[in-house]
């Protein structure tokens, strides 16, 4: 987002982000499985030069490297698939708390705001975990000559910030769908339903 | 529920007709469910499309996995040929992922073969050609004068049919054929190039051609050891491939050795990582269900309280299949997509149906249990808790 934030939508993330750490255990699941996405990319990242050797091995080694990184971002977007699934559960389970703040007249976008900071927290939350486990993971077992793999710093950490990158745009793009159409309801069908 | 004065779903009344049996039942689970999958349109696009990433994870690294097996099947038949029994030397031999095809590691062995019996010896090994290397290959059955060039020997050679190739000291006739990068030439001009290096293949009397037992023969006549064990390598001795016994076997030799090789790629990084994704597509499927039962517990209570509690676990099957073919669609074209786009080398359409067939074996399983456990859980309770209003 460009340009300073206007006050209402500062309110509306900030509102996300006490919301987000009173419903912290509803987001295990989707952080889980975040994690288990980022640490298999930045695992195939850091490792590959034990996948172009493995890769060599069959033949077509460029093509095979770039399949394995393919596969293991695409594992990453699985993993965030669930964050967006939780929103959608997310929005239901609050749709008078969404019709209170439409009915006290909070526009639609700090609501929407409000509704994508636990995807985006959750995301970059379980791919930051997953990708140091990975790196920590694969450097402890690198010293203890169970894998012979050089893990550099550099990439480590540009395998890090893909991951959570990825996780972060990709469930926002995916949850951003839920949040408008739970935003965008009049405020007396979300108050008069359930949850 | 104000969502489903948006897009009403048919009645309990419906529900009773479905299962009831009455004309048109199947159609009317299919209904209801489609009516669902609109009140909550958004989490059936994202779980279809997580199952879909998912489903398409594997049927790539499937496609890649039959692409290999296809290469090690056709360099198999191009040493065999139409020989029953493959007799190769102490070192073993090698798949050279760069010619594509397979290359001994050591020295052709002794060989004695029983009586009727005939033996080709095939000198097999790397020449260093003037264009690059190529593997050169010399069988008892190409003509004399003849070069068998394979089409990518001949790219990298710059010869068309009829030209001149020139072998060691002999001037040779191309003409195409062959599969990898591969020249083929009669086996005493290959010999001035590549040695001792090569191997045996067998082809048995007419009164023993069908038995089952070539290698066990071979074996009592030669003294070298003989199996039907296509992963078998040789252990400090020559060893004799049996390609036509292990009878109780169901796999083809030929298809034990080709999966070698497919299971290099499925026992791979590549392979581990998509069976993960394969489980967090599961993940997804079951976490959606969950979100879905919750949400209809009233619904569902009502139906559980006027008897119907059988007919919940139609709806969720009838959902999960919805989902899980729709997932299955979109994944097996994108594999597809990306296969061609990213392992264009390995790619075939065959290799690409023939993993979508494995994958689409399994997926039933996945719908069924995916729309079970969610359900399992409702049925748990009694109709009146799941009425409650604080439920």
């Amino acid at each position: 987002m460009t340009g300073p934030l206007s006050p209402a939508l500062r309110k509306g993330l900030a509102y996300g982000w006490l919301s987000t750490r009173r419903r912290a255990g509803q987001l295990v699941l989707p952080v889980v499985t975040t994690a288990t996405g980022a640490f298999l990319l930045v695992q195939v990242l850091t490792l590959t030069d034990s996948v172009r050797r493995q890769s060599a091995a069959l033949g077509d080694t460029e093509q095979l490297v770039r399949a394995t990184t393919l596969i293991a971002v695409v594992v990453l977007l699985v993993g965030v698939v669930e964050m967006a699934v939780s929103t959608t559960r997310t929005v239901v389970h609050r749709t008078r708390e969404i019709g209170v703040l439409g009915a006290t007249g909070v526009p639609r976008g700090p609501v929407v705001g409000a509704l994508l900071v636990e995807p985006l927290v959750a995301a970059v939350a379980g791919a930051a975990a997953g990708g140091v486990v990975a790196v920590v993971g694969t450097g402890a077992a690198n010293l203890a000559g169970l894998v012979s793999a050089d893990v550099r710093p550099g990439p480590a950490l540009a395998a890090l910030a893909l991951a959570v990158g990825t996780s972060a745009v990709a469930a926002l793009v995916t949850s951003a769908g839920p949040a408008y159409r739970a935003a965008s309801r009049p405020p007396a069908l979300s108050l008069t339903s359930g949850g | 529920m104000a969502t489903v004065l948006d897009h009403p779903a048919p009645t309990a009344a419906s529900v009773v007709d479905a299962s009831g049996g009455t004309r048109g039942g199947g159609s009317r689970l299919l209904r209801f469910a489609l009516a669902n999958v609109r009140r909550r349109p958004e989490r059936f696009v994202l779980s279809t499309a997580g199952i879909a990433l998912a489903v398409m994870a594997v049927i790539v690294v499937r496609t890649i996995a039959a692409g290999y097996a296809t290469v090690g099947s056709d360099s198999l038949s191009e040493v065999l040929g139409s020989d029953p029994v493959w007799v190769v030397g102490a070192e073993g031999v090698r798949f050279d992922p760069d010619l594509d095809v397979l290359l001994p590691n050591g020295s052709t062995p002794a060989l004695t073969v029983p009586e009727g019996w005939t033996a080709h010896r095939q000198a097999v090994g790397v020449w260093a050609a003037p264009g690059g290397d190529v593997a050169l290959v010399g069988r008892d059955d190409v003509a004399p004068g003849a070069a068998v060039v394979s089409p990518a020997a001949a790219d990298l050679l710059g010869v068309a049919p009829g030209a001149r190739l020139r072998v060691g000291a002999a001037d040779l006739t191309v003409a195409t054929g062959g599969t990898g990068t591969s020249v083929t030439v009669p086996v005493d001009v290959a010999r001035t190039v590549v040695g001792d290096r090569g191997w045996w293949t067998v082809t048995p009397s007419a009164a023993d051609t069908g038995r089952r037992d070539l290698g066990a023969l071979l074996s009592r006549a030669s003294g070298i050891p003989s199996t039907t064990d296509a992963s078998r390598t040789p252990s400090g001795r020559p060893l004799a491939y049996d390609t036509v016994g292990g009878g109780t076997s169901l796999a083809t030799f030929q298809q034990a050795y080709s999966a070698i090789f497919a299971s290099k790629v499925t026992s791979s990084t590549l392979g581990l990582v998509s069976v993960v994704g394969l489980v967090l597509g599961f993940v997804i499927a079951v976490s959606s269900f969950l979100a879905a039962v919750q949400e209809r517990r009233r619904e569902f209570g009502i139906m559980s309280s006027i008897g119907l509690a059988d007919e919940v676990l139609y709806f969720f099957l009838v959902e999960s299949a919805l989902v899980f073919v729709a997932a299955y669609a979109a994944g097996a074209l994108a594999a597809l997509a990306a296969t061609t786009l990213v392992v264009p080398d390995v790619t075939t359409l065959a290799g690409w149906a023939q993993a979508a067939g494995i994958v689409a074996a399994y997926l039933p399983a996945m719908a069924i249990v995916g729309a079970l456990v969610p359900v399992h859980r409702l049925l748990q309770q009694r109709p009146v808790d799941l009425l409650r209003d604080d439920a």
